[in-house]
């Protein structure tokens, strides 16, 4: 079946970017690793926007009947 | 015979076959189960008697009076005479009089399931599964014909449209009804969809009536994926809608049922992040920025010491309140969202927009002060697995230290620790 890669992750997106919240606020990590997933974040952040907001829905007709049955008036 | 003599003309047919009836037949007492009930602008009333097997076509003058409002599904008595409308070719009952009878059979059939159903635990709301906060595909069994496909797609598009639609579509009246809505289920179980409607638009208990068909209960209780039912308007009641999942009250909030945020509101939540991100960063510029500056001045190691203690119950405290869902987190950020009016929004992008610009400018000033500047003038930092060891801490025989020079470390084992007098600066 067709998944589309991008949406299959958006629940994983979310949760990559809440990580990434966590670790900064936390203020573990080194000044270097902070700004390396800050950049990480920056940018998964704004490609999943463009995605969501240029998403065009896609239809997948499967067969079947076409027409219900007609009822008389 | 001879066909060119004896030929008749259509209206002498029907004249004779209009004799035939109503002389061999003439008045009826009929009952069956009214529906196509209608009532023209002329005063007329035309409708379908009907039961499980036969239907005849009736019509009630104006002139006759009529005790009560009839409506689709009742089960009624008429009495009338039988003859033909000889424009439609068709046999119809010109009624006398109309009074209901009784409760209609498929109101007793339908109750009679619904009990049994609800006895076998079907209903029971603790089987019921949830939906997907995020379905990547969503199986709608309808009409290709209803308004109802158009409702479902048009609101999913508006909400969230980084999602595929698998439609099957499927007889949703009629006799061949329920055996569709069950075939129709099974495909969209082999599609692997995350989650599926089914559902049509209002109408009579009867033209509903395949949702109350138990083949159709029991494909809906034996689906491997979520279902919504999503039949008719608020007040119509299913036996599909008490078995489903979901029951929606119309194919529109089954729609919005299964697009539970807007791709809006999760660009504001990205947004969101992408704030607190750049909040996080520039504050972590600023301590370190805060640190270089006590080195240069001397209180470096002491203040350093209470900055790590100071962290390390910081990080005790925000490990206790992390561990919430990702749900709670993403509400959460949304009521925030929600909460700021438009001014407030602007507000903050504009103080982000300068802190952005300031770690920029702390960043190139970091590098050029190095925290390690006292090393160039001899002094050696000490320090384990990464921690180093600051004025109040005392040094361990048989720890594993580094020490770190300018140019080069050394790994050493602390053999023995003497006291010495505080030595004065």
């Amino acid at each position: 079946m067709a998944k589309t890669k991008e949406t299959t992750s958006i629940e994983a997106q979310l949760k990559r970017l809440e990580e990434i919240a966590n670790s900064l606020d936390r203020g573990e990590l080194t000044i270097d690793e902070q700004l390396k997933i800050y950049e990480e974040g920056m940018q998964l952040a704004n490609a999943s926007r463009e995605y969501l907001l240029s998403a065009e829905l896609k239809i997948k007709e499967l067969g079947g009947v076409s027409e219900d049955e007609s009822v008389e008036d | 015979m001879n066909p060119e003599t004896d030929s008749q003309t259509v209206s002498q047919l029907t004249y004779h076959i209009r004799t035939l009836l109503e002389d061999g037949i003439g008045n009826v007492f009929v009952t069956g189960e009214l529906s196509n009930y209608k009532q023209h602008s002329s005063g007329h009333r035309y409708f379908t008697l009907k039961d499980s097997d036969a239907q005849i076509s009736c019509v009630m003058w104006r002139s006759r009076t009529l005790g009560f409002q009839p409506e689709d599904g009742m089960k009624v008595l008429i009495t009338g005479k039988l003859t033909v409308y000889p424009q439609h070719g068709k046999y119809q009952i010109d009624c006398t009089s109309l009074r209901p009878h009784g409760v209609g059979d498929l109101h007793a059939a339908f109750e009679a399931l619904k009990k049994k159903l609800s006895a076998l635990g079907w209903f029971d709301t603790d089987r019921k599964r949830s939906l997907p906060d995020f379905p990547r595909s969503v199986g709608i069994a309808t009409s290709a014909t209803g308004a109802a496909l158009h409702d479902m797609i048009s609101t999913i598009g508006r909400r969230f449209p980084a999602v595929q639609v698998v439609f099957r579509p499927t007889v949703v009246q009629g006799n061949n009804a329920s055996a569709d809505i069950v075939q129709a289920i099974k495909d969209l179980e082999r599609q692997q969809v995350d989650v599926i409607i089914i559902g049509r638009g209002g109408g009579s208990l009867e033209d509903l009536w395949c949702f109350n068909e138990e083949n159709v209960a029991r494909a809906v209780f034996e689906s491997s994926i979520p279902i919504i039912s999503a039949v008719g308007h608020e007040t119509d009641f299913t036996i599909s809608d008490f078995v489903a999942d979901y029951r929606a009250a119309t194919p529109t909030a089954a729609a919005e049922a299964v697009t539970p945020y807007t791709v809006r509101e999760i660009a504001s939540v990205l947004r969101g992040y992408q704030d607190s991100f750049t909040t996080s960063i520039t504050l972590s510029v600023e301590a370190l920025q805060d640190t270089v500056e006590m080195f240069l001045d001397g209180r470096a190691l002491r203040r350093i010491i209470e900055r790590l203690n100071n962290r390390v119950q910081r990080v005790d405290e925000l490990e206790e309140k992390i561990g919430a869902g990702l749900r709670k987190q993403i509400q959460k950020r949304l009521n925030i969202l929600e909460s700021f009016s438009q001014t407030s929004l602007l507000h903050i992008r504009h103080s982000i927009q300068r802190t952005a610009s300031k770690v920029e400018h702390l960043t190139a000033l970091l590098q050029s002060h190095h925290p390690l500047t006292p090393l160039r003038k001899g002094f050696a930092i000490i320090s384990s697995n990464g921690v180093v060891y600051g004025a109040k801490t005392n040094l361990v025989p048989g720890t594993e230290v580094t020490i770190m020079r300018q140019h080069e470390t050394a790994d050493a084992t602390i053999h023995t620790v003497n006291k010495t007098e505080t030595i004065s600066e």
